[in-house]
């Protein structure tokens, strides 16, 4: 199967400015794409490269076998059967409901533009706000009629920018489940915006993470949580904390204890990080000879999963330092008292090191 | 996001309109700057002295009083617990529909020595002659500044009360907490917010007063407007007419640097603004003293004026007046609704371009275009004939040339010259509302029809043009009162035997018969409210 949306070599200058640097990316027909990302990192221009409202300075965008545009060729954005879902929706503050939803159906005879719009409101929950104006809706209703109004043309692929930034947080995870599940129905391939890793994880097949303007991994979201390809990465997904280790021969040395190293590829760097997850520390509040203490509390909150708490290294510990950790997640039912010292050890499991630099 | 429409048509006619509405002022400008410098010597030795004299401090009398009267009435209204202040809000806009050479007649008519008031004063004091007693003499150079600031302080009070309602109460409700008094933090937080507003309103004012031909040429006051009129129509000569109008627009550039400089620092208003601010509490004298400037402003500046019309209008009026009211008002309206219309076209077109277009530069029509505001009538009539004249020329030349009969100053000599100079002065307003309308109009609407598959024309049409339409009926209804009001450009330009109100009025306040024409004057004031009724009633939909 050749896939649906293919991006090559894409790059984009704005103001000698490099927004987008050599991207490339493809996209096979109904999978959910979610692009994650800090703030400024190009992902909103990626999507509005691909529907037509960015020029391109290098590379090519192909949508289902059509060359879009590359660096001297562009076809306008209305041609191009791309869907999107702004932030702020776009709703026509002019038009009731149904109008917004009828307004890119004009290609069609009228009999067929009804049976369109009325099965999408129908199935959107629309029905009975059909004639109601955008400023009387709800932010969730709003958000169900930019979705019928951008499917009703029915586009190759569809574009969403943040689509969930404006929703109560507590009905936000409701809604994502409920559109997934439309969008699947249609069989509709899609590329969404976030900075929110959660919502990839929830809504998306494939997860992209971008900065500064370069895709860093693209993948599927639960092989990224597990095998994520750089420092930056773990580190913007917050996938676990960091604990600094010093390599020696073969071996990575913290103030946790040693660990093996299997192959030797990171030797070169002095100063290695190792991802441990909260899962992947054991916790010891009796210090003895056995568990000699090697961390204080140094923050405590309350979560559904019991008492967060953050461990740094113990004062004068060391004399490097680098070796320092600070910040070091763990999870437990045990009511601990802030600075009081504690040993935590590492569960044995596949390390995955990285080094800070790239 | 960058828009992405390019269409060499749509943006060679946008410069071609900017052109057109620049190339006047050019003209003038290198005709007046390239005007002999015996010419200049000559000007400077004899009248441009106390011309400029006047000017100058007829500008400042008349901002020192504005700023005065029209922030301090904004103040009142947006932070005390005056009382009729619901009502005080919208009648003190009033002055604004009221010319103020209205004004300065019916006040010169009312506080002259054969005046009622000067009357009643003799004979309650038994004075026999001027010798006896000392009155005010409103025909002098502040008497006219008086004038002008009454109608003026508007545009200081509309722009300072609406930056004040613009503000974040945060700051203010801040300030409070760090041990400011209510009056304090008005004084140092509220007002220097206001700043830029204050300064634009005050650039208004200037533009305006700068502009003002009737009143200073009504109290004999020689500026520079009156200059050029006399000069070109007294004495024929538009050498010294063209250059004494480039000196006026040079002081007009001045005007418009600052006012630009002070637009760019508007921008810190607030996210926020619909906090209810806490209001000063007056206590009984601060609340008299603050009404009573109130009502005098809106007395003075409206109320008063408009019943002396009325009064005149009573007494004075007949059927023989009617049929000529008909005739000039239909004049008046023609021009103006030509004027509007194409006003209107020109901002939709430039505003449009400026937001949709892809161009780098898609700003600078409008710009060009905009310019037009800070010209004078009077300028804007020379820089008008001084580029039409010779074109007609030109046209009747080759028109004889290939043996057609002469068409005669068809240009020059032709509504044609009063409509453009109506457009090129009143474009700018038309495009400041289409463009604040545009402004309103959220980025990703322009985006949303092209994801949907229409067509720019398309959307423009189906989104853009209906949901500008009540910026369109505003900017249409503003360019249409400010041409019913324009007076000098419509005085030196229009065809022979051709009157609209203002020019007719005019006429009859210069031979003293305004009585004749009260009717008409109502009229003008009439239509001047429409845009300040309709103004409101926006504001208080929001």
């Amino acid at each position: 199967m050749t896939a649906l949306l293919t991006i090559q070599q894409l790059s984009i200058t704005l103001q000698e400015k490099v927004i987008l640097s050599s991207l490339d990316l493809s996209l096979d027909e109904g999978d959910i794409l979610g692009l994650v990302g800090a703030s400024g990192c190009g992902k909103t221009t990626l999507l509005n490269a691909i529907a037509g409202f960015s020029q391109l300075s290098n590379g090519r965008i192909v949508l289902d076998d059509r060359l879009l545009s590359d660096n001297c060729q562009s076809v306008p954005a209305e041609q191009r059967q791309v869907g999107m879902i702004f932030q702020d929706y776009a709703l026509f503050p002019h038009l009731t409901v149904q109008e917004n939803v009828a307004f890119g159906l004009s290609k069609q005879s009228k009999i067929e533009q009804g049976k369109q719009i009325e099965h999408l409101l129908l199935l959107l929950k629309l029905t009975d706000y059909r004639d109601n104006y955008a400023h009387q809706l709800s932010g969730g209703q709003q958000q169900r009629v930019a979705i019928a109004r951008a499917l009703a043309p029915k586009p190759k692929l569809l574009l969403l920018d943040e689509p969930f930034s404006n929703i109560d947080a507590r009905l936000r995870n409701e809604l994502m489940v409920e559109i997934r599940q439309l969008l699947k129905r249609f069989n509709i391939t899609a590329i969404f915006v976030t900075h929110n890793k959660d919502e990839v994880f929830t809504f998306a097949d494939k997860m992209a993470v971008m900065a500064e303007g370069k895709l860093l991994q693209f993948d599927s979201p639960s092989l990224i949580c597990q095998q994520p390809n750089s420092y930056q990465v773990a580190d913007f997904l917050q996938l676990g904390s960091w604990l600094p280790c010093r390599v020696n021969a073969n071996c990575a040395v913290s103030l946790l204890g040693d660990f093996v190293l299997e192959s030797n590829d990171s030797q070169q760097t002095h100063l290695i990080h190792l991802l441990v997850k909260p899962s992947q520390l054991v916790l010891n509040v009796e210090v003895n000879e056995d568990n000699i203490a090697n961390a204080q509390v140094d923050y405590i909150s309350v979560t559904e999963q019991g008492y967060h708490y953050y461990l740094r290294s113990l004062d004068n510990s060391t004399t490097d330092e680098r070796m320092v950790f600070s910040k070091l997640s763990i999870y437990s039912d045990i009511a601990l008292a802030l600075t009081q010292r504690v040993s935590v050890r590492v569960k044995a499991h596949d390390y995955l090191f990285f080094s800070q630099a790239n | 996001m960058i828009a992405l429409y390019s269409s060499k048509t749509w943006t060679l006619s946008s410069y071609l309109i900017a052109l057109v509405l620049i190339v006047p002022v050019l003209v003038m400008l290198v005709g007046g700057l390239s005007a002999s410098t015996h010419l200049f010597v000559h000007l400077w030795q004899t009248v441009l002295p106390s011309y400029l004299e006047n000017t100058l401090l007829l500008a400042f009398f008349v901002v020192v009083l504005t700023l005065f009267f029209g922030v301090s009435s904004a103040v009142i209204i947006s932070t005390t617990d005056i009382v009729f202040k619901q009502q005080l809000r919208w009648l003190l806009l009033l002055p604004l529909a009221m010319p103020a050479y209205l004004v300065a007649y019916l006040y010169t008519d009312l506080f002259d020595y054969a005046g009622p008031v000067q009357r009643m004063l003799r004979h309650a004091f038994g004075w026999q002659s001027p010798n006896d007693y000392w009155f005010f003499d409103v025909r002098t150079l502040a008497g006219a500044a008086v004038m002008l600031a009454l109608v003026l302080f508007p545009y200081l009070y509309m722009l300072t009360r609406g930056a004040f309602e613009q503000q974040d109460q945060n700051l203010i409700r801040a300030s409070r907490l760090l041990g400011l008094t209510a009056k304090q933090s008005v004084l140092k937080v509220a007002l220097p917010l206001a700043r830029p507003a204050i300064a634009v309103g005050a650039s208004l004012v200037l533009m305006e007063t700068l502009a003002d031909f009737a009143t200073v040429q009504y109290f004999s006051v020689n500026t520079l407007t009156t200059a050029i009129y006399d000069t070109w129509l007294g004495y024929g000569d538009l050498g010294s007419a063209n250059a004494l109008a480039s000196v006026l627009m040079l002081l007009v550039l001045f005007v418009v640097l600052a006012e630009q400089r002070s637009r760019s620092g508007l921008r810190h208003q607030s996210a926020r603004p619909n906090v209810k601010r806490e209001l000063i509490q007056l206590s009984v004298s601060q609340q008299i003293m603050a009404s009573v400037f109130c009502w005098t402003l809106v007395i003075l500046g409206f109320l008063l004026p408009l019943t002396l019309l009325i009064i005149m209008a009573v007494q004075y009026s007949d059927m023989a007046q009617l049929s000529v009211l008909l005739a000039t008002g239909i004049n008046s309206l023609k021009v103006s609704v030509i004027a509007a219309t194409i006003a209107v076209l020109i901002a939709l077109s430039l505003g449009l371009y400026q937001r949709l277009h892809s161009d780098k530069y898609r700003h600078v029509p409008k710009q060009i275009a905009s310019f037009g505001y800070a010209i004078p009538g009077t300028v804007l009539a020379m820089a008008i004939l001084s580029t039409l004249g010779p074109l007609d020329h030109w046209l009747n030349e080759s028109a004889e040339l290939f043996g057609f009969t002469a068409p005669g100053l068809i240009l020059s000599g032709s509504l044609f010259a009063v409509i453009l100079a109506l457009v090129v002065r009143f474009a700018a307003i038309a495009n400041g509302t289409i463009a604040s309308g545009i402004k309103q109009i959220p980025q990703s609407l322009d985006y949303a029809p092209a994801s949907l598959g229409v067509s720019l024309t398309a959307s423009v049409a189906k989104v853009h043009l209906p949901l500008l339409k009540p910026a369109i009926l505003m900017a249409w209804l503003l360019v249409f009162v400010e041409a019913m009001k324009e007076l000098p450009a419509v005085l030196l330009l229009r065809p022979f035997n051709f009157e609209t109100l203002s020019s007719q009025i005019y006429q009859l306040i210069s031979d003293e018969m305004l009585e004749q024409g009260a009717l008409g004057a109502i009229l003008i004031v009439m239509f001047g409210l429409l845009p300040i009724v309709l103004l409101n009633k926006n504001k208080e939909k929001v």
